[in-house]
């Protein structure tokens, strides 16, 4: 009996020398890849900002007013965020890589789904930028045409246009992550079949009177806005 | 090559056929038939009268009228039926009337005008408005003789005005060219002007006709360009302009005129960034002094429709304007007792030239953004020198130009940093 135990003993021993013996160097190799992976991204992420800013990629980033959509969300520059997101992909792709050393198996093909994640995500990232800048583009131009043409309202008219562009790249990307696409897409056409819907109602029925008085201004006031600019040049 | 290509053929073989010529008017159309009959019988005038050894040639460049001009032209008779001509031509006086090809404009109007001088060799070019002061053979000819006796090479016309008159150029486009080109040119925007064969060359050279925002930049870019390329420059008094029938609105004009400044600015920063003081020009013709009738407009409707504009833009205009100084824009409006004075109206336009130059912002929307500024001062202008003298008004646009003259080296040190 006390035999049994002691080679039970032994036995789980040995398996247990056998794994650790077996597990310490892809413990040590991951480590290595950890640690490794770390300074590589750093090395990457310098060259990718370096690069960046020999390129002029903050003046692009000023002319096309991402910049200024950056400093008001209180992001770093383009060139810094550009720079980390790089470095985070880079180190996350190292750590998923040391995971996989491990060979746990709940994490097997880890490192498979990671690169097939990855564009996926890089393509959202590129959704949302410009849903961003095609957002701030139109509400600028909106807000612009607006208040040249006289409507009343043109801040809320140019603004609600961003806001729906901005939500509209939202949605995008995160269908292209794949992350709760029809509860996404649902919702959304919901909002925008809503709103929609409701304005039609609020401006076609209840606003009739006001809507036709409101047009009547409008040409109206389109005419004494148009001055002549004879007495000005 | 440049000559080739501005004229179409059946321009190019009426050229030919005309040969050599010493002096060349151009009168670039679009629907002037009410007028374009007498400028055309000054110019035979002035030729018949006034240079009769010359080889004259007066160039039609329609821009597709559809009232009739370019046939008006053509079939004018040179005088008027009751006048008794005294002088003769020793020359043949040839008239060439053709459509231009190319996009409908002033631009490609000049372009063919100065191409058919450089291939006719013209020494002297002379551009009329069909709408303008040149009725009359005198007017004609006084733009023309300062060109052919070589006195100067780019002759720009200036008018005694009402100083409530043209407050786009009075207020903006005057003493800006002035603060910069370091030149007291009155009139940077006026559409007659004379030139040497030498400028018209040049001109052709570069490569402006290819701009967009040339289209309606061309007028001024001509006097800046020679301005920065040293031509000398004078000034010929005219009779005053009507200001009645723009064919623009306000905005529309504004817009189309920071837009030219624009041009200009970025094409000659190596002159003005560098020029110094004010200049006065040569002047040829005489001071008609006596002041025509100011037109009267309704600025405290313009003033309040600038305010509302000003507040719906607020989010736009903290992106090109410093901080103080958009809240000082904000603070300083409302009502018809705005103030805008000479200091923050400058600093303003300053601030939009360093916008363009960052490009941040497109130079539409800057443009589009800058014209409720524009009305504020206009109307605040307007309504704080409503009891003025005009030698008060004078002096306080004189005043004007001095603060655009004293603030130009923060501009230059702004558009001088390395972007």
């Amino acid at each position: 009996m006390i035999q049994e135990i002691a080679n039970a003993l032994v036995e789980s021993w040995r398996n247990f020398a056998t794994a650790f013996v077996l597990f310490v160097p892809r413990l040590v190799a991951a480590t290595i890849i950890f640690a490794g992976g770390f300074f590589v991204a750093l090395l990457v992420r310098r060259a990718i900002q370096r690069f960046l800013a020999w390129l002029g990629a903050d003046r692009v980033s000023l002319r096309i007013g991402a910049s200024e959509m950056l400093r008001q969300a209180d992001m770093p520059t383009a060139e810094a965020l550009i720079a980390k997101i790089v470095f985070w992909i880079v180190w996350i792709g190292f750590i998923v890589s040391a995971v996989d050393t491990l060979q746990f198996e709940p994490f097997q093909g880890l490192v498979a789904e990671f690169f097939r994640f990855v564009p996926r995500f890089l393509l959202a990232l590129l959704v949302l930028a410009l849903g961003f800048l095609v957002g701030n583009f139109l509400w600028r131009a909106t807000l612009l045409a607006s208040v040249n043409a006289g409507l009343p309202g043109a801040r809320m008219l140019s603004g609600a246009l961003r806001v729906l562009v901005i939500a509209i790249g939202i949605v995008m990307a995160l269908e292209q992550l794949g992350l709760a696409t029809a509860v996404v897409l649902t919702a959304f056409a919901i909002a925008f079949g809503a709103l929609m819907l409701g304005l039609a109602i609020a401006f076609g029925l209840g606003g009739r009177d006001a809507a036709k008085q409101l047009i009547e201004q409008q040409l109206h006031a389109k005419r004494e806005r148009d001055a002549d600019a004879a007495p000005h040049l | 090559m440049e000559s080739d290509s501005a004229l179409s053929d059946a321009l190019l073989r009426q050229l030919i056929a005309v040969g050599q010529a010493d002096i060349l008017v151009g009168l670039p159309t679009l629907n002037n038939a009410a007028t374009v009959v007498d400028v055309v019988r000054a110019v035979h005038g002035c030729f018949t009268r006034d240079f009769p050894r010359l080889r004259t040639v007066l160039i039609n460049s329609d821009a597709g009228s559809t009232d009739g001009t370019p046939d008006l032209i053509r079939n004018a008779s040179f005088t008027d039926a009751g006048m008794v001509q005294t002088s003769h031509a020793l020359r043949t006086i040839h008239r060439v009337v053709a459509p231009y090809h190319g996009l409908p404009g002033k631009l490609t109007a000049l372009r063919t005008v100065f191409a058919a001088g450089e291939l006719m060799q013209a020494k002297v070019i002379v551009v009329l408005d069909p709408g303008g002061p040149a009725t009359i053979a005198e007017r004609v000819t006084e733009l023309i003789v300062p060109i052919a006796r070589a006195e100067v090479e780019f002759l720009a016309p200036r008018y005694r005005r009402h100083p409530r008159d043209g407050v786009l150029i009075t207020q903006l486009v005057r003493p800006l060219v002035r603060a910069l080109y370091g030149v007291a040119l009155d009139e940077p925007l006026g559409a007659e002007f004379a030139c040497s064969g030498r400028f018209s060359s040049h001109c052709l050279e570069q490569d402006i006709w290819s701009h967009e925002a040339a289209r309606f930049a061309i007028d001024l870019w001509l006097r800046t360009e020679a301005l920065a390329k040293r031509f000398v420059v004078g000034q010929l008094w005219r009779p005053a302009i009507t200001t009645a029938g723009a064919r623009t609105t306000l905005r529309e004009a504004v817009r189309q005129v920071v837009l030219s400044l624009v041009e200009s600015l970025r094409a000659h920063e190596s002159y003005w960034l560098k020029a110094d003081g004010v200049a006065e020009l040569r002047n040829w013709g005489t001071d008609p002094v006596v002041l025509p009738d100011a037109a009267t407009w309704d600025y405290q409707a313009l003033g309040e429709q600038a305010r509302h504009d000003l507040l719906e833009i607020k989010p736009l205009l903290e992106e090109v304007l410093e901080p103080d100084l958009c809240a000082r824009l904000m603070d300083d409006g409302p009502g018809v007792s705005a103030r805008l004075d000479d200091e923050l109206w400058v600093r303003s336009v300053y601030a939009f030239a360093i916008a363009t130059r960052l490009g941040r912002t497109s130079i539409e929307h800057l443009a589009d953004m800058f014209a409720p500024i524009y009305m504020w001062r206009a109307s605040a202008f307007m309504s704080h020198t409503a009891s003025d003298t005009p030698a008060i008004m004078q002096e306080k646009l004189n005043s004007l130009c001095e603060t655009f003259l004293r603030l130009k080296p923060a501009l230059v040190a702004r558009w001088s940093v390395d972007m």
